[in-house]
């Protein structure tokens, strides 16, 4: 790697590097110890009070009757995340290969996927709630008026669910749009020009030429979208759900649109406030999510390799 | 130069005479019942100026009763608590464990013998009042008489048991009614009040008033015929909400929309239901809350919220501050509050005042209200229950309902909600 | 043939192109709509846009969200941008000791979302700090503590601006951009500026920012757009309506009153789409050079 660092001084970085040094200190160093910490506490918000009682919150979480409570909040959020990711990346992809496709107004095309890159959860959320209330929401008044039918989509445990994911789905999709897009547009054409003679169809040349080349992205966005569907779709579920409704049998130990970070929330600044708890949680999501980033690090940097090729 | 420093001195002196302010924190936020307060809060501070006192009290919303609890919690913590703190009922155990409180009895000058009596009994604990009390409600059913007639009923035979609703709802399927039978928030609240409607009590050591509470009761026989009530509306399809926990407006749309027959709720919406009705052209009547079958009718909890001290104040600030409470809770007051909302005059003077100007003969719709009250046993279950993890407890009851409401067993419902309500308990009677 | 593959494409793209677009052309138009019509189906634009966006706006209190959300915004954007810009620079132009493990400890908080921190650094935030200096001095002689027992004080930061803008003013996405985009410009010219002299300062201004608008841009629209997004920390740590943000003042609008004002609140959901939008489109060009074409590696 070529040495680009020309200037001498044995100060000046330091004074650079010290203001996102301090901020990151404070800010996600210490609360991330302290998330230890406090994990091991039986701590209340509103009592301030704090007495160590070493795992038992975790004992809490895993044995007893509420471990049905937290495993499956553990486990449908991995579903809700796969889901979002699986489909959300799925259609980005091929949509945005149409639209990178040599076609009239493929400019004009593109400007009208992308806009929606800056939409927020919460106003995603406020829209899906309006559009499909039971009661008084569009889409029901239209099924209405169609088929005579009125789905509960909000207290249907599964319809509520599916909800949400097509809500996140869609929220996710100007943004996926925008990366899927530029990416695009550093595939070689010729790649796809030299195969279409070898005569390999559209199908083929999609699953042969422009999947694999778009794996270093795809990588990238697999993490974004996780973590969206981690933390950020929490402002949606809020708006949408509250989190409920409960499941059916075996998913009835908690609502089913409860993702581990809502919980977090229930518990620590919901109910009495039981902030250990929610530390608690909160490392258990933090250990979740090294392990996806360590993962993404080892095969995401790989195959980007492949790809710059 | 010399007006920059005359300004800074002209600033300075304007923060120097600045009025005291005396924050009032309260969870309503629709327009009559916020405006409502606003009102009062400009006829004090205008009584305040004109006895030349440097004080203003000033008012904000915070949405819901949990976010008002959380948000004096975290202000106090920082060091900036509100002077008066709207808390309802299911608080107060956290309220007066937090610390962050002044009970009203320190501070003095409250006549307890004005209040209504199951009212001011709720917010006595340890023989001692807490609060001072202002919006006090009970559930009671609300008919559409146009939709009854329709499903064939007698309109101004209002269902009285569960008994007779199910029979209702019956005879609204049988008369293909469009609408759904019935609707009502899913909220633990409603549990609460058949619980004791059953003399049954919520939790152990008399519902927490002898001693701590320890334990839940959710699966005693009482609790199991209200989850099986729960399971009797949604196997036949007959309940309906929108399909989010403790949805107060979502249930009182589909009610006003003629979406649903019958519509439990809290007498304080009495008068926001009567102006829609009028709104979407339906007739409405009240009846008593209606309980299981068989049971004789032990009344209601009368909770609701009560107004709260808070400390770190000096004490003419906390004077002011109760003195505001007192106005806003005074005979004239309180029954323009009642008329306006349909919660109880929770002062004796103003019910008198009310039967004194033949309010209750004029409007039969608020008088079920307090009839229900009057005829409450005072005894420990109708007392209420006083829980710390009472916040999560209303939680677990309502995902419970939920559950029945799904097809879940109602024996194994109650008994898991109460081995998890148990569970919240116990870690938090181990913080003392 | 290809004629035909043609119009499957257009119709694939428009038919993708609008359900795209529908929910928020849907929130648009219900904007527009009296208060009877909100309710019904029609997707006919009628006259309430105004009155809806005056009463969201002054009854509402939107003015008051969009206002905070903005204030918060633009200080993490410009805050965020320069110390990633200063941070990027001394890690690519200047040699130092532990370099390595530096850049390290500030890749490694990408493995820490802010949000999974929200019980602690709610702690941090909240908790009051020292009053005296008996207890400043009792608090920073026992280190032990400070570390291993759960926080005693904190900054006292509940309910204030710098409570949405501080602990965000740091970032590792950043930094790393910078450092990329830095390592990518010629050596030559780093060399070239300091055979002429120029103290750091001067290569900073005259070579490295007229360079680095790109990363610079595409820094801005991240920051902007995910400040202007937040709900979870602004929900948990601002319990003052009039420092709220619009996010979460969003929600605040839909639960008020009994009957909820769709109207107002779609009108609501639109003009919080505004200012985002307007940041992405303004820069877009160069949010695609600068990031996405990178790959946001």
């Amino acid at each position: 790697m070529k040495d680009n660092a020309v200037f001498t001084s044995r100060v000046l970085p330091w004074v650079l590097l010290l203001p996102s040094f301090v901020i990151l200190l404070v800010f996600i160093y210490y609360p991330a110890l302290q998330a230890w910490v406090l994990s091991t506490y039986r701590s209340n918000l509103f009592l301030n009070t704090r007495n160590y009682v070493g795992l038992d919150n975790f004992r809490l979480m895993f044995t007893g009757p509420l471990a049905d409570k937290y495993i499956q909040v553990i486990v449908q959020t991995f579903v809700y995340g796969a889901l979002v990711v699986g489909l959300g990346l799925s259609i980005a992809m091929v949509v945005a290969t149409l639209a990178s496709q040599n076609v009239r107004g493929a400019r004009i095309y593109r400007l009208l996927l992308i806009w929606p890159f800056a939409l927020s959860p919460a106003v995603a959320g406020t829209i899906f709630l309006f559009m499909f209330n039971p009661d008084i929401g569009s889409v029901n008044q239209v099924l209405d008026a169609l088929f005579g039918i009125k789905p509960r989509w909000l207290d249907t445990p599964l319809l509520a669910f599916s909800l949400v994911v097509l809500a996140s789905v869609w929220k996710n999709l100007g943004y996926n749009m925008v990366f899927y897009l530029a990416a695009l547009q550093n595939v070689p054409k010729e790649l796809g020009e030299a195969a279409a003679i070898d005569g390999a169809g559209p199908i083929q040349r999609f699953f042969r030429i422009t999947v694999p080349m778009l794996s270093p992205m795809t990588f990238f966005l697999l993490f974004t979208n996780l973590t969206f569907a981690f933390f950020e779709s929490y402002g949606l579920i809020d708006i949408v759900t509250s989190g409920g409704p409960v499941g059916p049998p075996p998913a009835d130990g908690a609502g089913l649109t409860t993702t581990m970070i809502y919980q977090v929330t229930l518990d620590g600044f919901g109910g009495s406030g039981n902030t250990g708890l929610a530390a608690a949680l909160g490392n258990v999501i933090l250990l979740f999510t090294i392990l996806i980033t360590l993962l993404q690090f080892r095969y995401g940097s790989r195959r980007v390799q492949y790809g710059d090729n | 130069m010399k007006q920059t420093l005359a300004l800074a001195v002209a600033l300075l002196l304007s923060v120097a005479t600045a009025q005291t302010t005396i924050e009032f924190w309260y969870a309503f936020s629709d327009a009559p019942r916020s405006g409502w307060i606003q009102d009062r809060i400009e006829e004090f501070n205008a009584q305040l100026e004109e006895q030349g006192m440097d004080y203003e009290v000033t008012g904000e919303r915070k949405g819901s009763y949990r976010e008002t609890l959380e948000a004096a919690a975290l202000a106090a913590r920082q060091g900036q608590p509100p002077h008066l703190v709207q808390l309802f009922e299911v608080g107060s155990q956290l309220a007066l464990d937090s610390g962050i409180f002044k009970p009203i009895g320190e501070v003095g000058g409250i006549d307890e013998s004005a209040y209504i009596e199951p009212v001011i009994n709720y917010y006595t604990l340890g023989g001692e009042v807490n609060s001072i009390p202002f919006n006090s409600s009970s559930p009671i059913i609300y008919a559409n008489q146009d939709l009854m007639a329709e499903a064939g009923l007698d309109p101004e035979d209002v269902p009285e048991t569960f008994g007779e609703v199910l029979d209702a709802c019956e005879a609204g399927d049988a008369a293909g009614l469009e609408a759904n039978c019935i609707t009502f928030p899913l909220h633990s609240w409603f549990f609460e009040q058949w619980m004791s409607e059953q003399n049954a009590l919520l939790a152990n050591n008399g519902n927490g008033r002898d001693a701590r509470a320890t334990e839940l009761l959710l699966d005693s026989e009482p609790a199991l015929r209200i989850g099986q009530f729960m399971a009797d509306l949604a196997e036949n399809g007959w309940y309906s909400y929108t399909g989010t926990l403790e949805d107060w407006g979502g249930s009182e749309a589909i009610f006003a929309n003629q979406d649903a027959m019958f519509f439990i709720t809290s007498t304080a919406d009495a008068g926001n239901i009567t102006r829609a009705a009028a709104d979407n052209g339906f007739a409405v009547k009240t009846g008593l809350l209606p309980i299981p079958d068989g049971v004789e009718r032990n009344g209601v909890v009368i909770g609701g919220a009560s107004v709260w001290l808070t400390d770190g104040h000096t004490t003419e600030e906390l004077e002011v501050a109760r003195d505001f409470a007192l106005y806003m809770t005074n005979t004239e007051n309180m029954v323009s509050w009642h008329k306006l909302t349909g919660y109880y005059p929770v002062v004796n003077d103003s019910v008198d005042a009310l039967e004194a100007e033949g309010w209750f003969e004029e409007e039969p719709n608020f008088a079920v209200a307090f009839d229900q009250l009057l005829e409450t046993n005072a005894n420990q279950a109708s007392a209420g229950a006083v829980l710390g993890s009472f916040l999560e407890t209303r939680t677990i009851i309502g995902e419970a309902l939920q559950r029945i409401y799904n097809g879940a067993d109602v024996e194994t419902a109650m008994q898991d909600a109460n081995e998890e309500a148990n569970a919240r308990l116990a870690e938090y009677n181990a913080n003392f | 043939m290809y004629r035909r593959n043609a119009w499957i494409l257009h119709a694939v793209l428009i038919t993708t192109v609008v359900i795209v677009a529908f929910p928020i052309l849907f929130a648009v138009i219900k904007a527009t709509q009296t208060r009877v019509d909100v309710l019904s189906p029609s997707l006919i634009p009628g006259t309430q846009f105004v009155e809806n966006v005056r009463n969201v706006f002054l009854n509402a209190n939107l003015l008051v969200f969009m206002r905070n959300s903005f204030i918060a915004a633009v200080a993490v954007t410009v805050g965020k941008t320069t110390l990633s810009l200063m941070a990027g620079m001394a890690l690519v132009y200047f040699r130092f000791p532990f370099k390595r493990v530096v850049f390290g400890l500030i890749l490694l908080t990408l493995m820490i979302p802010i949000q999974v921190l929200v019980v602690p650094l709610f702690d941090v935030i909240s908790l009051q700090p020292p009053q005296t200096f008996a207890e400043w001095w009792a608090w920073i002689s026992r280190p032990d503590r400070i570390l291993f027992q759960p926080a005693e004080y904190g900054f006292g930061w509940a309910n204030t601006y710098a409570a949405l803008i501080v602990p965000f003013l740091a970032s590792a996405t950043g930094t790393f951009l910078f450092r990329q985009h830095f390592m990518a410009i010629p050596s030559s010219l780093a060399d070239a500026a300091r055979i002429d002299g120029a103290t750091p300062w001067q290569f900073l201004r005259r070579i490295l920012i007229p360079m680095s608008w790109n990363t610079i841009g595409a820094l801005a629209v991240i920051e902007f757009v995910y400040v202007w997004n937040q709900y979870l920390w602004p929900k948990v740590i601002i319990r003052r309506e009039e420092l709220q943000v619009v996010q979460v003042g969003l929600n605040l609008i839909i639960g008020t009153g009994e009957g909820v004002e769709w109207g107002y609140v779609m009108a609501g959901a639109t003009l919080s789409l505004v200012p985002p939008l307007l940041v992405f489109m303004l820069l877009q060009e160069q949010f695609m050079r600068g990031f996405a074409l990178s790959g946001g590696k």
